[in-house]
């Protein structure tokens, strides 16, 4: 299992596991009534939402259009501030950079607050393979760390998907010898990791967004986590996508708000945290060296191309809280580390159509991303451009599937075929009909009538009647 | 202080733009503007209720009080949290509050007081994590989200934003502006000027919080468990 | 008034008496109905599933087909998001985009049509039972049509409304998904086959011939005694 891909299964084979968790999909569509219930009450308080939502997407058009302009400025403003900038064309550019600087540093222990662009370039086993201890210090990540690496199910709760029981006895392998109280749980990890964030070498945190005309990384979190990631080492190094910017603090200000009441329905988080450079002169805490890795990674590919509108996302994950299909299947079934509607689009595009070809039809197209994107990215039209790649330039498509959609072509561009397609339906389906319904049909209606039953072709077609009732009119 | 690879970088998003590369460009004036919109024709009285109310979605404790009865209300609220021991930046307004000379005289009570000093960096790391409770001073402070602004600075340390169980902001009512858009701009304009920005301003709305165990929410994880908020009548 | 109906290949062929009453409704409201019999299918399936080249045969056919109408409607809210989508498809095509444009701008789905067009919310119709009903999501989502439907539907005599939990969410339909990812669909129609058993209602209303035959196959496949109606049958009921 390396970055992106988290899986080795088949799409199939994911599906039918994760539709068996019964566990985890009461989790999910409780957690999605909930998300949803507070993010409503965040957006309708504001009274012109629709404004705001015009306001982000403004920005992040603006910066995606401009984007090297803003990259070149926040560098130069890093470096004034006593930082370091090592933009990374692969994941592998990056994470060499960072374990070079474990290395120079005699890193034995590195603390994490919570970033899917590391899980992107698999950090974590990167630095663990130079002989560093890497602690992943989110409530939910360190869940998960614990239970031996498994990947995030979430792009905002990575462990949505796991009960109190089951968090208890991965606990217990850390020594856990409490109750399954999730308060208590959550002392254990505090008390675990406070000694972590003291004794640690160097602190990596992610980026919400940086801001251009400053040279300062912002951090949204609520545990208070990353905060002490970058307070306490010696050394921090931030890792950030590239498009994760914005021109002033101003734009911070909107997209941090719009973020905030998208993903958890927070008017703000707990914290909203902005790092500048390392720790001043006479300053006692904060970290003497400061790193920021910009990171590509496929990136620059989806720039320019019909896909772009994909780099305005700000992982707010509000997508993930709406989707009907994610809410059935969990995060696990996407196989990527990004899941729901924005891993579907997300996910082919930086790993590749072979591994992720099946995500774009994981999708009803029923458009419930689209409305609440905080950015107004059209989610579900990009959904469709992937199904249209998919079938024109990849020829990625089945066989069968590209016949019955010729035939389609055929019969549905002149009424004489259709009319007979319309004729013949009736006897040819009357074998699996019963009572005017197919309850076991054949080909592609096999899989629909495993739950439901298909209605038999009308006897006599619509346009039959109508030709009849207007010759009777006539007559 | 280096930059590494990047023009190879930029060069390869000017491609895939179409265009040469850029490193300079105008800020836009922004078709939309909704976040001027937030409270905006509220008084400065009216911002107070806000937070207050804003509070109790937090998990914050708000007092209210005037600079002549200050010391009292703190002195009841650092007994509230169980007194034990105090960690305070080494901040000049909590004279001008008239807070200080309560400081003092605790270490009488029993109550073991720090003031962070930018001559022992590991004793204040030390001392903040034992601390029971940490006091600091709100610079803005955000109506809508009941949010203090605290700005790193050699006598004002971040991590005692972090480290002790329980913390005190004091904030003057001066203070309170109706949401960030106002703290934004306001340094955006100071950078504008050429100031130096701190190296963390941290926005800080309560006590920490995690809902990653079955989504139930749980108040205090890495950092504070308890968050009270004394507003001060300053004008 | 002259209404060319755009019937749909689904209700064509499986829902007849969703049509008809369709044009006996349309008919009451002093609609004189043209039915123009070239027409086929607006090329949904194929365009949704990535077909765009195999899709545009259909799309020219129905715009040839509808060229000379004054106004088009339909009894489905996708189809006719579906004519909506035609000038982006054709965008920059010398020949069709113009009328493709002409053909989205006299487009209308039904109750919107009777809202917003002939200006009646009251079609007189009358109908015992408790219902409850499905919002479709190209409906309201894409084509933004929402209010119409439940304000007519409030006006029909007998009928008490329930709103149904989660009406907005996808019933798991999706064209070609339902097929493609059977499973996954079949557990969206479970649930939303549950929430409409909820409710307590014995009539399940929608706008959308591909809703409510997912709906419907599930509702008949659990033997659950509720009914399932398309809205032009229940404002054609007297």
């Amino acid at each position: 299992m390396m970055a992106m891909k988290t899986s080795d299964e088949q799409f199939k084979e994911r599906v039918e596991k994760n539709l068996n968790d019964s566990f985890m999909r009461g989790a999910i569509s409780a957690a999605q009534a909930r998300f949803q219930t507070r993010r409503q009450a965040r957006v309708e308080e504001l009274g012109n939402w629709e404004e705001w939502r015009a306001h982000g997407e403004e920005i992040r058009k603006h910066v995606l259009e401009n984007l090297d302009a803003y990259l070149y400025e926040l560098s130069e403003n890093v470096e004034k501030r006593g930082g370091h900038v090592f933009f990374a064309k692969t994941k592998e550019e990056a994470s060499d950079y960072i374990k070079n600087i474990a290395t120079q540093k005699q890193a034995k222990k590195i603390v994490k607050s919570k970033s899917m662009v590391t899980e992107e370039i698999n950090l974590n086993a990167e630095l663990e393979e130079i002989g560093c201890k890497v602690v992943e210090t989110d409530l939910a990540e360190f869940i998960l760390q614990l239970n031996d690496h498994e990947p995030p199910s979430h792009i905002i709760v990575p462990s949505l998907h796991k009960n109190r029981r089951q968090i208890r006895e991965i606990f217990a392998k850390a020594g856990y010898d409490k109750s399954e109280q999730p308060e208590e749980m959550a002392l254990f990890a505090r008390k675990t990791l406070r000694q972590e964030y003291l004794t640690a070498d160097i602190g990596i945190t992610g980026c919400n967004f940086a801001i251009a005309e400053s040279g300062t990384v912002t951090l949204v979190t609520n545990e208070g986590n990353a905060d002490l990631v970058s307070a306490l080492p010696k050394t921090q190094i931030v890792v950030m996508g590239m498009e994760r910017i914005v021109p002033t603090f101003e734009e911070m200000e909107v997209l941090v708000s719009l973020l905030t009441r998208s993903s958890v329905g927070q008017r703000l988080t707990s914290y909203v945290t902005l790092l500048t450079g390392p720790k001043g002169e006479y300053e006692t805490d904060g970290p003497e060296e400061f790193h920021l890795v910009i990171v590509d990674n496929g990136r620059s590919k989806i720039l320019g191309s019909e896909f772009q509108p994909i780099l305005q996302c700000i992982r707010c994950a509000a997508c993930v809280n709406v989707c009907p299909v994610y809410r059935h299947v969990g995060g696990h079934t996407y196989g990527s580390i990004y899941s729901g509607p924005i891993g579907a689009v997300l996910s082919p595009l930086l790993g590749g159509y072979e591994d992720f070809k099946e995500l774009p039809y994981a999708s009803s197209l029923c458009g419930a991303c689209t409305e609440v994107c905080p950015v107004k990215i059209p989610l579900h039209q990009l959904l469709h451009l992937h199904r249209q790649k998919i079938v024109e330039q990849e020829g990625k498509a089945p066989i069968s599937e590209r016949l019955i959609m010729k035939a389609f072509g055929l019969g549905a561009s002149s009424s004489p075929l259709f009319n007979v397609a319309a004729k013949v339906a009736s006897p040819i389906m009357s074998p699996f009909a019963r009572d005017d319904k197919i309850t076991s049909g054949p080909g592609p209606l096999k899989a629909w009538t495993e739950v439901r039953d298909f209605p038999a072709p009308n006897k006599e077609s619509f346009r039959h009647w109508m030709k009849q009732r207007q010759k009777g009119e006539k007559s | 202080m280096t930059i590494q690879n990047r023009d190879e970088f930029l060069n390869q998003i000017a491609k895939s733009l179409g265009r040469p590369v850029k490193t300079k460009v105008e800020r836009p004036v922004w078709k939309h503007a909704p976040q001027l919109e937030v409270l905006k024709n509220a008084s400065q009285d009216e911002l107070v209720e806000v937070l207050k109310q804003q509070c109790q979605n937090i998990h914050t404790t708000f007092v209210q009080t005037d600079t002549a009865n200050l010391p009292n209300v703190l002195q009841q609220v650092v007994t509230d949290f169980g007194g034990e021991s105090v960690i305070t930046w080494n901040d000049e307004r909590f004279e001008k509050f008239g807070v200080k000379k309560l400081m003092e005289i605790w270490p009488e009570t029993g109550i073991k007081v720090y003031e962070w000093n930018p001559d022992t960096p590991k004793e204040n790391i030390r001392q903040a994590e034992q601390a029971n409770i940490g006091i600091t001073i709100s610079e803005m402070t955000l109506a809508e989200s009941a949010t203090a602004m605290l700005c790193s600075h050699p006598k004002r340390g971040r991590a005692m934003n972090f480290l002790p169980q329980n913390m005190i902001v004091l904030i003057p009512k001066s203070t309170i502006v109706p949401r960030m858009t106002q703290a934004a701009q306001k340094i955006h304009q100071q950078i504008e000027k050429g100031q130096q920005l701190p190296s963390c301003i941290l926005f800080m709305s309560g006590p920490s919080n995690s809902a990653d165990i079955e989504s139930v929410l749980i108040v205090g994880v890495h950092g504070p468990v308890n968050a009270t908020y004394i507003v001060i009548e300053d004008q | 008034m002259k209404v060319s109906l755009f019937v749909t290949c689904l209700v064509d062929m499986f829902q007849g008496n969703v049509g008809k009453a369709t044009v006996e409704l349309l008919e009451r409201l002093g609609c004189e109905i043209d039915f123009p019999t070239s027409q086929v299918c607006c090329g949904q399936p194929a365009y949704n599933s990535g077909y765009v080249v195999e899709s545009k045969g259909s799309m020219k056919n129905m715009i040839k087909a509808f060229e000379h109408a004054e106004y088009v409607v339909t009894p489905s809210g996708s189809c006719a998001y579906m004519f909506k989508e035609y000038p982006h498809i054709f965008k920059g095509d010398p020949e069709w985009e113009q009328k493709a444009q002409c053909l989205a701008d006299k487009t209308f789905e039904l109750t919107d049509f009777i809202v917003n067009v002939l200006k009646i919310e009251n079609v007189g119709a009358r109908l015992k039972g408790k219902a409850t009903y499905h919002t479709s999501c190209h409906m309201t989502r894409l084509l933004g049509v929402k209010d119409a439907p439940i304000r007519l539907l409030k006006n029909v005599e007998g009928l008490e409304y329930v709103e149904l939990l989660g009406k907005e969410r996808c019933c798991g339909f999706g064209g070609t998904f339902s097929v493609k990812m059977g499973n996954i669909s079949g557990e969206m129609v479970d649930e939303k086959v549950r929430n409409i058993e909820e409710t307590g209602a014995d009539i399940l209303v929608g706008a959308d011939a591909g809703c409510l035959m997912n709906i419907g196959g599930r509702i008949s496949r659990t033997g659950k005694p509720i009914r399932v109606m398309h809205i032009a049958e229940v404002l054609n009921s007297r």
